[in-house]
């Protein structure tokens, strides 16, 4: 497994733990808007890409239905496919929201992954983000920022 | 089964030097029933979470480590650590998991635990 790639190097070492201990193939941290901060286990930008997206609008389309269902959002969600599951969930840092959605398979466990995305969200919340955070909403530049925060992590792709 | 589930987790709670018995799901290592902790919580801290997501975790390890030196199955697994005891027992889609004393009667938590895990499986 290769390091993660960071567009926030403040997120680099709690992000290597996660990846280490709870035996994620492949993860992203996110900002809600869609903006990737950190991944691994992905080499390809339009894959990172794709899962921010869908991972921002999965995020509100369940933080909706929480607030209908139970009067308030769900705290993660949880997928187990054939072979492999996936994790998502929220974290926090300096009063910012993140998002962290995660691929594992028969290596982990969801009890594994669990435990070990609690530490993650105590080591995050000791630390504060080094940019400044963006807006609750989206900025309306939604494919500016999605780009801008892959290039961080990819390099540009020579557009 | 909820009843059936709850009787096993008393019955093992209640030997002597078990501080904790718990059923786990085997896959996900979600504590599925559990008793409280015997003269509560070290620390102030709950560890029965992390506890049973590790102990079935390390217990499917072992599984594979047994099926790989073509041993079959594992019975019981024991992890001695300085201040107690780990012990694993599996039935089929649970694991058996309880924390012991040092000083407990391991030979009758041994058979309980693979008497319970009998009646699971």
């Amino acid at each position: 497994m290769t390091d993660p790639t960071v567009a926030e190097a403040w997120v680099a070492a709690p992000l290597r733990r996660l990846m280490d201990d709870a035996r994620f193939i492949s993860g992203v941290l996110l900002y809600p808007t869609g903006k990737a901060v950190g991944q691994f286990g992905f080499s390809n930008a339009a894959d990172v890409m794709s899962v921010c997206a869908l991972t921002s609008a999965i995020n509100a389309s369940a933080r909706e239905l929480g607030r209908q269902l139970d009067g308030k959002p769900f705290y993660e969600m949880h997928h187990a496919g054939a072979e492999r599951q996936v994790f998502m969930a929220r974290c926090a840092s300096g009063g910012q929201e993140f998002l962290f959605v995660g691929v594992f398979d028969r290596e982990s466990s969801l009890g594994v992954v669990e435990i070990y995305f609690e530490e993650f969200q105590k080591a995050l919340e000791k630390l504060r983000p080094e940019t400044q955070a963006p807006g609750i909403g989206p900025s309306g530049d939604f494919e500016g920022e999605l780009n801008r925060s892959l290039d961080k992590l990819f390099g540009p792709l020579g557009r | 089964m909820k009843a059936a589930l709850a009787e096993v987790v008393a019955t093992l709670s209640h030997l002597p030097g078990v501080l904790v018995a718990m059923i786990v799901g085997a896959s996900d290592g979600l504590i599925i029933e559990t008793s409280p902790i015997k003269g509560g919580a070290v620390g102030g801290t709950d560890s029965r979470k992390h506890t049973a997501a590790l102990a079935a975790y390390l217990y499917s390890k072992v599984t594979r480590a047994s099926d790989a030196a073509r041993l079959g199955t594992p019975a019981f697994m024991r992890l001695e650590a300085e201040q107690g005891q780990i012990c694993v027992v599996g039935a089929r889609d649970i694991v058996l998991v309880t924390i012991v004393t040092s000083d407990a009667n391991l030979g009758r938590v041994r058979l309980d635990m693979m008497h319970a895990a009998r009646g699971k499986s």
